[in-house]
C-alpha cells in the first residue's frame, strides 16, 4: 500500500497572492470546505450506527438464496442483494460501523501513544531521543502492509485484531509528526522562557506543547482516519481483515470482484462509499489546516 | 537639454491584503533624462523599490498600478507582459539587492548571462558564451572564461554583483536600475562597484537611477536625487544643492544621522526618533508630521503639496527648514 | 611526479570522485542503512516465528497426524532452535542464498529470479508513468496558480490520495477491460514474447499503483515549483532580463523545486511492496506480489525473507540514488570549495 511519509503525504497546497476583495469569497470558499464534508461525515456515521436502530433494516448475515442477486432499486432492498442474499443497503450500513471504529480507533491510539512518544524524545533528547527515533525509524521504513498482514494472519481475522495490527504503524507516523512539531516549538522563545522560570517538564509540555502542536496533530489524524479505512479495507480485501461474513467495505469489494462483469455495483456501491468518505476526511483535513495554519 | 528617457506621472501602487487597500506608492512623478544619474532615497518602506518595480511589471499580481510611466514615449503601464518583456533587459535592466539571492544557485554563471543576450538577440550558444566572457571582462572580472563555468556560490559577494552587472548589460540597456545594489556588500567593495557604475555609465551612455536608504551614497554619486517618504516624493534637488540647502526637515534629518568624522569621539548619532506610518493607515496630514521636530498644527491638518519652491528644487513642506547650509 | 599526474587524469579524476564529499556522503549513508536493514530482516523473521503453526502444519493441512507434522518438521529444519534457524539463513546470505521455499521446495533465488522481472517491470512502468504526468501537471498548474489547470490539478490530487488502489484496479478493470476491452483484465505476456501485448498487460496495474502516486507527487511540485516563483529573488532577476515565462518556468523553477519530489519518491519504495501484493493478484500477474501473501499464509518464512531483503535493498539504494541526484542538482552539494 502507498503510505508516503506522514509529513510529506498531503503538504499544504501554496496559496498564490490574489487581487485583493476576493477575500471574503476565499473564506467562504474555505468554510463551505470545512461543513460540507464535515456535515457528510457526520450524517454518514450518524447513518451507520443509528438508522438500523431507528429503522428496521434486514440484517447484514444469513440472508435467504431466494433473494440472492437482486439489483439495486429493488422492494426492500434499495441497493440489491448479493450472491449469497445479504441485503447490500444493511450491509454497507454495518460495514461503515466497521470502518468508523476501526478508523477512529487506530488513530486514537496512535494519537496517543505516538503523541506522546513523540513529544518525550524530542522534548528530553539526547538518548531517549535517539533510541525512540531508530525504533520509529525501523517500524516505517517496513514495508506497510507487509506488517500488518503477518499480524492479522497470527492474530486471526478479527476486528480488534485489525485495529491492533494497523496501530502499529498509526503509532510511528504519530510519533514522527509529534516529533516534529516538538521539535520546531521547543526552540521558541516562549517555552525557553517557561523552563528558565523553573517550570516542569512534565508541566510545559501539558501546559504548552501539547496545547500547540494539536491543530498538527488533528489534521493529521484526519487524513490518517483516511489512511486507516484505506488500509482496513486492504486487510478485509484480502481476506486477514474482518471476517466473513460480518460486512467489511473492503471484504464487500473483494467479493463484488468475482462478478464484477455481471454485477458491477457490487463492487461500485462499497467502493463509492469508501471513497466518497476518505475523500470527505481529506478535503475537511486540508481545509482545517488552511484555517488553522 | 537631454532627451527624456523614462517620465513617470502620478504613479500609485496598491496592494490588496486581507480586503484592505495598502497604498504603497501614493502619486509619484519624476523624469530621468539620457545619461543622468538620478537618486531615490528612503527608508524601507518608503515605496521606492516599489514604485520601480511597477515601471518594469514585475510587481505581483495582487498590486494594482495606475498612472503613467513612458520610456522614450512608450506608455509602460497597462502593456501586458509579453510586451514588457521586449523593454525588460533591452531598454531597462535592474540590478538587485542581494546577489547570493538574485542568481540561480543550479545554474553556471555562464549560462545565466548568455540566457540574458539570447533573449533578446538570436545569437547560437557559441556566440552567447563569447558575449558572457565579454561582458564579464566589461565589468572587470578577473578570469572570465574560467567565472564562467563556476556556480554562484563559489563567487564572492562583490564578484556576484559584478556578475548581476554584467547581465543587466548584456543588451546595452538605455537605464539601468540599481536597487540598493551595493547594501549587502562591505564598504570597500561598495565603493569599487559604485565605480564601476559610473565607469560603465560613461562608456555606455546610460542613464543611472540609483535607489538606496543611504543619502551619503545617493550625495556622494548621483546627479539628481529624490527624497521618498510613505510613499510620496518630499523632496528633490541636484545633488549639490540639497547637501548646501536642505529644505525638508526629513532630509535634514536624514543628514543628520549620516556618521561624520568631524564629531568628537563618542557623541550620540542623531537619530529620527518613531518608526515610518505603516503603509495601511496613511494620515490626513503630513506623514512625517509625528516624527518632525517642526511639525504644527497645519502640518497634522493637510498634506503640504510637492512643488518647485525655487528653481530645480522641489520639496513637501509647510515648515522647511530656512535657507543655509545645513547645520553641521 | 607532477607531470606523471598530468599524464593520467582518468586517475585524478577518480580520486576525486572517490574522495568528494558526495562520495563520502553515500559511504555514510550506505553505512548507516545496514543496522536498518538488518533490523528489518530481524523484525521479518521473529514476527514470522510468531505465528501460530508453522508450515509444516499449514502445508499438510488439517488432518495431519501430529507424526507426520513432524517428521516434515524435521525435514524442513523447523525444529531447531530459533537463533539457528536465523543464524542459518544470514548465514546463507553472504553466499548470495536466500534458502529454500518451504512450500515448493524451489530454491528461493530462482523463485526471485523468476518473478522479480515481472515485479520490476511494473513498478518501473508505475514510476515512470507516475513523475512523467506529476511532472507535466504541476508545470502546468503552476504556470497560473488558482487557474484553470491549477484547479483541475488539485481535484485529481484529491482524487488519487483518496481512491484505495484495490478500488482503482477493480475500477480500471471493469471500465477498461470489461467494457470497453482495451486492455486484458488478467494475464501477462512476457516483454521478451511480445512487447506490445506486454505493456497492454501492464498497462492497467501500472495506472492502479501510479496514480495515487501520481497525486502525492504533483500535489507536492506544484506547491514547491509556486514557492520558488513566487518568493525566490532569481525569478525575479530572470524576470527582469526578459526571460518568457514558460522558461522561467521550466528552466529555473522546475530544477530548484525537484529535491521534495525526489526524497518522497525514494522514500516510497519501500511501501510500494505492498501496494505490489494487493494489485498482482488481482491481475493475475506472476511476480513477487502474488506469492508474498500465500507465502504469508503458509508461513513460508525463507521466500518472505526473501522478498522483504529485495526490497529493503532496493529502498535503500534507492536513498542513495536520491544522494546522487541532489547533487547532480544542486552544485552547492557537489562542490566543496565555499567562496573565495
Amino acid at each position: 500500500m502507498s503510505a508516503p511519509l506522514p509529513e510529506l503525504l498531503t503538504p499544504a497546497p501554496a496559496q498564490a497572492a490574489r487581487p485583493g476583495g476576493r477575500a471574503e469569497g476565499r473564506a467562504r470558499a474555505l468554510n463551505l470546505r470545512i461543513w460540507l464534508p464535515a456535515g457528510f461525515l457526520i450524517v454518514l456515521f450518524c447513518a451507520c450506527f443509528f438508522w438500523p436502530l431507528v429503522y428496521p433494516v434486514p440484517s447484514p448475515v444469513g440472508g435467504s438464496i431466494l433473494n440472492s442477486g437482486l439489483p439495486p432499486l429493488s422492494p426492500g432492498h434499495i441497493f440489491g442483494t448479493d450472491p449469497v442474499g445479504n441485503d447490500i443497503f444493511s450491509r454497507i450500513l454495518h460495514g461503515g460501523q466497521v470502518s468508523f471504529e476501526v478508523g477512529l480507533s487506530v488513530t486514537a491510539i496512535g494519537l496517543v501513544l505516538g503523541g506522546a512518544l513523540g513529544v518525550t524524545a524530542a522534548y528530553w533528547g539526547g538518548a531517549t531521543d535517539t533510541i525512540i527515533s531508530r525504533v520509529l525509524d525501523v517500524l516505517i521504513a517496513f514495508p506497510a502492509l507487509v506488517l500488518a498482514l503477518v499480524i492479522a494472519e497470527g492474530l486471526g481475522p478479527s476486528e480488534l485484531h485489525v485495529i491492533w495490527a494497523l496501530a502499529v504503524f498509526s503509532i510511528p507516523a504519530f510519533g514522527r509528526i509529534a516529533r516534529g512539531a516538538t521539535l520546531t516549538l521547543r526552540e521558541q522563545t516562549f517555552i525557553l522562557a517557561a523552563r528558565l522560570s523553573g517550570t516542569r517538564g512534565s508541566r510545559i509540555i501539558l501546559r504548552h506543547i501539547i496545547p500547540n502542536i494539536m491543530p498538527q496533530l488533528l489534521t493529521f489524524s484526519l487524513l490518517g482516519i483516511g489512511v486507516v479505512m484505506i488500509l482496513e479495507g486492504a486487510l478485509s480485501f484480502l481476506g486477514l481483515g474482518i471476517p466473513l461474513p460480518e460486512p467489511s467495505w473492503g471484504s464487500m469489494i473483494a467479493q463484488g470482484q468475482q462478478t464484477i462483469s455481471a454485477s458491477p455495483d457490487l463492487v461500485l456501491i462499497p467502493s463509492a462509499f469508501l471513497f466518497a468518505t476518505v475523500v470527505a476526511l481529506n478535503v475537511l483535513g486540508d481545509a482545517l489546516r488552511e484555517r488553522w495554519a | 537639454m537631454s532627451d527624456t528617457l523614462l517620465d513617470v506621472q502620478d504613479l500609485r501602487v496598491t496592494f490588496g491584503r486581507g480586503g484592505r487597500e495598502v497604498a504603497a506608492v501614493d502619486g509619484v512623478s519624476y523624469t530621468v533624462y539620457a545619461g543622468q544619474t538620478l537618486a531615490i532615497v528612503g527608508e524601507s518602506g518608503s515605496g521606492k523599490t516599489v514604485g520601480c518595480r511597477a515601471v518594469m511589471g514585475l510587481l505581483p499580481p495582487s498590486a494594482a498600478v495606475t498612472g503613467s510611466a513612458r520610456f522614450q514615449g512608450v506608455q509602460l503601464i497597462g502593456l501586458t507582459d509579453d510586451q514588457l518583456r521586449e523593454h525588460r533587459g533591452a531598454n531597462v535592466a535592474m540590478v538587485f539587492q542581494d546577489p547570493a539571492r538574485s542568481l540561480n544557485p543550479t545554474m553556471r554563471i555562464g549560462t545565466q548571462i548568455a540566457e540574458a543576450v539570447r533573449t533578446h538577440r538570436r545569437l547560437s550558444k557559441a556566440q552567447a558564451k563569447e558575449q558572457a566572457v565579454e561582458l564579464l571582462r566589461l565589468v572587470h572580472m578577473p578570469l572570465p572564461e574560467r567565472r564562467c563555468e563556476e556556480y554562484p556560490h563559489q563567487l564572492s559577494g562583490g564578484m556576484r554583483q559584478r556578475v548581476m552587472i554584467a547581465i543587466a548589460l548584456a543588451c546595452r540597456p538605455r537605464l539601468l536600475i540599481a536597487d540598493e545594489a551595493t547594501t549587502a556588500l562591505d564598504v570597500t567593495t561598495q565603493a569599487q562597484i559604485m565605480e564601476l557604475l559610473l565607469e560603465l555609465q560613461a562608456e555606455l551612455g546610460m542613464a543611472l537611477m540609483l535607489i538606496s536608504h543611504d543619502l551619503g551614497l545617493a550625495a556622494s554619486y548621483a546627479d539628481e536625487v529624490i527624497v521618498m517618504y510613505a510613499g510620496r516624493i518630499v523632496e528633490q534637488a541636484p545633488a549639490a544643492r540639497l547637501f548646501e540647502q536642505v529644505r525638508m526637515p526629513y532630509t535634514q534629518a536624514l543628514f543628520e544621522a549620516i556618521p561624520r568624522l568631524e564629531r568628537p569621539a563618542h557623541t550620540p548619532l542623531p537619530v529620527i526618533g518613531g518608526r515610518p506610518p505603516d503603509a495601511s493607515s496613511r494620515l490626513q496630514g503630513c506623514s512625517f508630521a509625528p516624527r518632525c521636530r517642526r511639525a504644527a498644527d497645519d502640518c497634522r491638518a493637510a498634506a503640504p503639496p510637492l512643488a518647485e519652491h525655487e528653481p530645480g528644487h522641489r520639496w513637501a513642506c509647510w515648515h522647511p527648514v530656512p535657507g543655509g547650509p545645513d547645520a553641521d | 611526479m607532477a607531470v606523471a599526474e598530468e599524464l593520467r587524469p582518468g586517475a585524478a579524476l577518480t580520486r576525486r570522485v572517490v574522495s568528494s564529499p558526495g562520495a563520502r556522503l553515500a559511504g555514510r549513508r550506505l553505512l548507516a542503512a545496514i543496522p536498518v536493514l538488518w533490523g528489518v530482516t530481524f523484525l521479518t523473521f521473529v514476527v514470522m516465528n510468531q505465528l501460530p503453526g508453522d508450515a509444516a502444519q499449514e502445508l499438510l493441512g488439517a488432518n495431519a497426524t501430529p507424526a507426520e507434522v513432524h517428521q516434515l518438521e524435521v525435514q524442513l529444519h523447523l525444529n531447531e532452535p530459533f537463533w539457528v534457524r536465523y543464524g542459518t539463513w544470514f548465514g546463507g546470505l553472504f553466499h548470495g542464498d536466500l534458502g529454500t521455499s518451504l512450500a515448493s521446495g524451489q530454491n528461493v533465488t530462482a523463485i526471485l529470479g523468476q518473478r522479480l522481472p515481472v515485479t520490476a517491470e511494473l513498478l518501473i512502468y508505475a514510476f515512470a508513468a507516475s513523475i512523467v504526468f506529476a511532472v507535466g501537471l504541476a508545470v502546468l498548474a503552476a504556470r497560473k496558480p488558482n487557474g484553470l489547470a491549477d484547479r483541475f490539478s488539485m481535484v485529481v490530487s484529491m482524487i488519487g490520495l483518496s481512491v484505495a488502489p484495490y478500488v482503482l484496479a477493480l475500477v480500471l478493470v471493469y471500465v477498461f477491460a470489461v467494457r470497453l476491452h482495451w486492455f486484458p483484465a488478467i494475464g501477462y505476456t512476457s516483454l521478451t514474447q511480445d512487447p506490445a501485448a506486454n505493456l497492454r498487460s501492464l498497462t492497467l496495474p501500472a495506472a492502479a499503483i501510479a496514480f495515487p502516486l501520481f497525486a502525492v507527487y504533483t500535489r507536492l511540485l506544484r506547491a514547491d515549483i509556486v514557492e520558488q516563483m513566487q518568493r525566490e529573488d532569481y525569478i525575479v532577476t530572470a524576470r527582469a532580463k526578459g526571460v518568457p515565462p514558460w522558461r522561467v518556468l521550466v528552466r529555473h523553477a522546475l530544477p530548484n523545486s525537484l529535491f521534495g519530489l525526489i526524497t518522497l519518491v525514494a522514500l516510497n519504495l519501500g511501501a510500494l511492496v505492498g501496494a505490489v501484493a494487493i494489485i498482482e493478484p488481482i491481475f493475475s500477474l506472476p511476480g513477487v506480489g502474488s506469492i508474498l501473501i500465500s507465502s504469508i499464509n503458509n508461513h513460508d518464512v525463507p521466500v518472505v525473507e526473501g522478498i522483504v531483503v529485495v526490497f529493503a535493498v532496493v529502498v535503500v539504494l534507492a536513498n542513495l540514488l536520491a544522494d546522487v541526484l541532489y547533487a547532480t542538482l544542486d552544485p552547492r552539494i557537489r562542490y566543496e570549495r565555499s567562496a573565495s
